[in-house]
């Protein structure tokens, strides 16, 4: 190196901040001085600048998945060093159930993990290793066998008991992260299945691609609430159904759904039931029913429905709509895409050419593909559709700012302007947080367009961003796991998933405290509300659909039941008079046309003496749903549910089933009793319930946990 | 306060199997994105990021107590792999083809340019540039800046990775952007009046 070169060397590490203290007071000199120093010095930054336009690129998700199933099998194995009769089960199973059953509930422990380390708190509960942390007090004893059986490892109070009791951490989290694998079935298969090793090795992540990133926000079940303390119940709807297909890709998939992924109101309501079509001004109709609770009978279950006003087609106001399609890298598997295109195009052909579309897409930088284009051009949008390819990252920020700002350019006043995200939610570039987004979308909600959701894909699903922005950007949300249900969404209810004719629309129940003693709202966890809110005009709430049905449920302890809930002492200074009244309860109702500010209130009260025996007809089915649902979840209020119980109540109750939505409910009742190892082997009708005198069998329902 | 990656591999590597998840989601990006630039193609790329895990799984030698940052010793495994995975190509391509590294790689073009703004087309067209410029590098100028410029490693890292001294280290990424600087003249050039 002659001097010359020496000096730009020296420069050149100036600018990569690798120089002592004496060499750096010698560039600074040298570029205060010499004019083609300073240009050398400005080129290389030039430079730095230029090679830092290289993009970074993602995995792809095959490796992605391949990686981490190898993860997990270094976990099990390492499991099994030290617990020998572990490794038997891993290596031996030669069984898409066994395997299942080890990977879910270590992928949820392992997302806990994650989650948990990212966040860095010491939150003792979940930290399994702190055995420190968590001492054993009044509380832990207290809890009996029951509890420590049923729930979640992160919820169970007697967390540090079981450990104490002689279980290695591993194995506790095994069966304690959702409670999936009993340790002595384990035990059975690995004998039975006992053997040839590499098969299992190669099948670890074949039979699993959904060793998962998916993000579920977690669910705090509602708890029964003591009318005298609690008289109201807040709540808004929701007409979302992607909870209900989410958990039906899971069930095909001979996987019990993650509990947090099922939300027990969108599986009630992915069905529609028979209320009857509104009459006078109102967009909608209520219904209230009452009768015992299936799943307890000591307790009764109210049904409220919403009916909205089903529209002919000319009475549908012209649409303004903007798809926003995610073509980042994560998209690029068949069960996204693909199925993402020929969801749209399904879309498309329905469109008559009073509406206009435009295509945004975004990847690692969001950009127009189709300008807002009039609906009878179907050739020009069909094929802008059939143009689009995965690959890169996913600004999914700048992709919604984008395809806002083209759907208020077009904005059609008193029409249907809407943003349609298509995407699995896995934003990783620009703003990302659920915060942001979520505060992005208000902003955004203001201009009167409104949002819909389509979920695709697995494996780095991420349900609870997605929900959340379905919520708060005045929209619905729903996840696309096969062609059929694009064929449900977005052909046979096109209008409901389309076309708003009620927002905000939030349901307040006053309940008689001389008639009921504690309630229960099944569901809709995420969507209470205050009391406060309720005739809070500014407080956001769910959207109805032309034609959707809503349906809550509440599952009711009547006064005189001799079960206790009061928590809170009574008031020395205040009395509270109950009025005499014959009164279940009230249900008070608000709403506001899609394009008002001020809400309207509907009421509508039901009787004590309107209850019926048992849930007759499409209350049955409804009835039958929820208590699916609250098997899934592994409710701690799931009382006497059992899968026979829902298969029959839900065969009895049949309805009609154009396109076979309700038989296919069968099948995947079917379908979870076979997987489900956590029912309780006990559970026995006393009654007899016509289920025989043997109680009811489950499969491998043995031992104690 | 965020775990440091040696306080993480040292609760791995004292039991804590699941602390690997955490070292996977920091590094897999940087890993694929490192064999990507050094390879220069997707398929090997991939392959070799599957590799570093693998170790990292099965036979992590990682000591803590060596005084050796974990991303260093990371990179090296990386680093060791990407070259034998060269020479082994070195050895394929003389015998049958002539490959161009790029094969298996491409970028995500837009269905539509007419639709991208122009500072995007140009944003664009660099890209491709700084990628054919980093490609006609010598590999071990390449890795050293690829190391420098896009992980921010430290001189005194590279050399570690390098297994070189730090006076060759200052060497290859002097020279690497020498011939960066010629190969994309026209794009950094000062404007003079």
């Amino acid at each position: 190196m002659n001097e010359h070169e020496k000096l730009k060397e020296l420069i050149s590490r100036y600018i990569d901040g690798e120089v002592n203290e004496q060499e750096k007071s010698q560039v600074e000199a040298l570029l205060k001085e010499s004019e083609s120093c300073s240009a050398y010095y400005k080129e290389l930054r030039n430079l730095n600048q230029a090679l830092d336009v290289l993009p970074e690129e993602d995995l792809s998700p095959d490796l992605e998945n391949e990686i981490m199933s190898a993860l997990a099998k270094g976990m099990r194995e390492d499991t099994g060093m030290k617990r020998s009769s572990f490794v038997k089960m891993t290596v031996g199973g030669g069984v898409a159930a066994t395997l299942i059953i080890g990977i879910l509930s270590l992928q949820m422990y392992a997302q806990r993990s994650i989650q948990g380390r990212i966040r860095s708190a010491s939150d003792d509960i979940g930290d399994q290793y702190s055995a420190g942390k968590t001492s054993a007090g009044p509380y832990q004893q207290l809890a009996g066998k029951k509890t420590r059986q049923y729930e979640p490892y992160y919820l169970s109070t007697d967390y540090s008991v079981t450990k104490t009791e002689g279980h290695s951490p591993a194995r506790t989290r095994e069966k304690a992260a959702g409670g999936l694998a009993p340790s002595k079935i384990i035990s059975v298969e690995q004998e039975y299945w006992g053997g040839d090793g590499d098969a299992a090795e190669d099948e670890s992540w074949r039979y699993n691609p959904a060793f998962h990133t998916e993000e579920y926000d977690r669910i705090y079940e509602n708890q029964f609430m003591a009318v005298q303390e609690n008289p109201l119940s807040t709540f808004s709807i929701d007409v979302d159904t992607a909870s209900y297909s989410n958990m039906r890709r899971f069930l095909n998939n001979n996987q019990l759904p993650p509990e947090d992924a099922v939300r027990i109101e969108e599986l009630v309501n992915y069905f529609t039931y028979d209320y009857p079509q509104p009459e006078g001004e109102d967009p909608f109709s209520i219904t209230i029913n009452g009768a015992a609770c299936p799943w307890n009978r000591a307790h009764q279950l109210v049904r409220i429905g919403l009916q909205g006003k089903v529209y002919q087609e000319e009475e549908i106001p012209p649409s303004n709509l903007v798809f926003l399609v995610d073509v980042s890298g994560s998209m690029n598997s068949a069960n996204k895409l693909p199925l993402l295109k020929a969801s749209l195009k399904m879309l498309v052909r329905q469109l008559t050419g009073e509406e206009r579309v435009a295509i945004v897409v975004y990847a690692g930088a969001a950009g127009q593909v189709l300008e807002s284009t009039p609906g009878h051009y179907k050739q020009k949008i069909l094929s802008a559709i059939d143009r689009l390819q995965a690959g890169g990252s996913t600004a999914g920020g700048a992709g919604i700012k984008l395809a806002y700002n083209i759907a208020k350019q077009n904005f059609i006043k008193g029409g249907n302007n809407r943003v349609i995200l298509a995407t699995d939610g896995d934003f990783n570039v620009g703003v990302s947080s659920n915060a942001e987004l979520v505060r992005m979308i208000e902003d955004k909600r203001q201009d009167g367009i409104f949002l819909t959701v389509l979920g695709f894909g697995m494996g780095n699903y991420k349900d609870s961003k997605m929900e959340q922005l379905a919520n708060k950007g005045n929209g619905n949300y729903y996840y696309i796991d096969t062609d059929r249900e694009a064929q449900k969404v977005l052909v046979q209810e096109l209008g409901s998933t389309l076309f708003t004719i009620a927002k905000d629309v939030k349901i307040q129940v006053e309940f008689n405290p001389g008639q009921v003693k504690a309630y229960r709202l099944i569901g809709y966890e995420n969507r209470m509300l205050a009391k406060e809110d309720f005739n809070d005009d500014t407080k956001d709430a769910g959207e109805l659909g032309a034609g959707h049905t809503v349906t809550a449920l509440y599952e009711i302890v009547p006064a005189e039941s001799t079960e206790t809930f009061r928590s809170v002492d009574d008031l020395v200074y205040q009395q509270n008079q109950v009025v005499e009244s014959q009164d279940l309860m009230t249900v008070k109702l608000r709403y506001k046309q899609p394009d008002g500010h001020k809400s309207r209130l509907i009421q509508q009260s039901i009787r004590s003496g309107e209850m019926a025996d048992t849930p007759q007809g499409d209350f049955q089915f409804a009835a039958a749903v929820a208590e699916f649902g609250l098997l899934l979840r592994n409710s701690e209020f799931k009382g006497q549910a059992s899968y026979h119980h829902v298969l029959e109540q839900a065969a009895r109750a049949g309805g009609e089933d154009p396109y076979g939505y309700r038989g296919e409910f069968l099948d995947l009742v079917r379908r979870a009793q076979q997987l489900d190892r956590r029912v309780d082997e006990d559970i026995y009708y006393e009654d007899g319930g016509g289920y025989g005198e043997g109680g009811i069998q489950f499969k491998g329902g043995t031992g104690s946990l | 306060m965020e775990k440091t990656d040696e306080q993480i591999i040292t609760e791995y590597l004292s039991g804590d199997r699941e602390a690997i998840r955490m070292i996977y989601v920091r590094y897999k990006t940087r890993m694929f994105n490192f064999c990507l630039r050094l390879l220069g193609n997707r398929a090997d790329a991939e392959e070799i990021t599957g590799d570093v895990f693998t170790i990292l799984i099965e036979d992590c030698t990682y000591d803590p107590g060596r005084n050796v940052r974990f991303s260093t010793w990371v990179y090296t495994i990386a680093r060791n792999k990407c070259v034998s995975r060269m020479r082994k190509r070195k050895v394929l391509t003389s015998l049958f083809f002539h490959s161009s590294g790029q094969d298996g790689f491409q970028e995500w073009d837009p269905p539509d340019t007419a639709e991208l703004s122009r500072e995007d087309m140009a944003r664009r067209e660099l890209t491709g540039h700084v990628l054919q410029a980093l490609e006609k590098l010598p590999f071990e100028y390449k890795e050293a800046i690829v190391l420098r410029q896009y992980h921010g490693m430290s001189y005194e890292q590279i050399s570690v990775i390098l297994n070189c001294s730090l006076e060759k280290v200052k060497i290859l990424i002097f020279r690497a952007k020498e011939q960066l600087r010629g190969h994309l003249a026209s794009f950094i050039k000062e404007e003079r009046s």
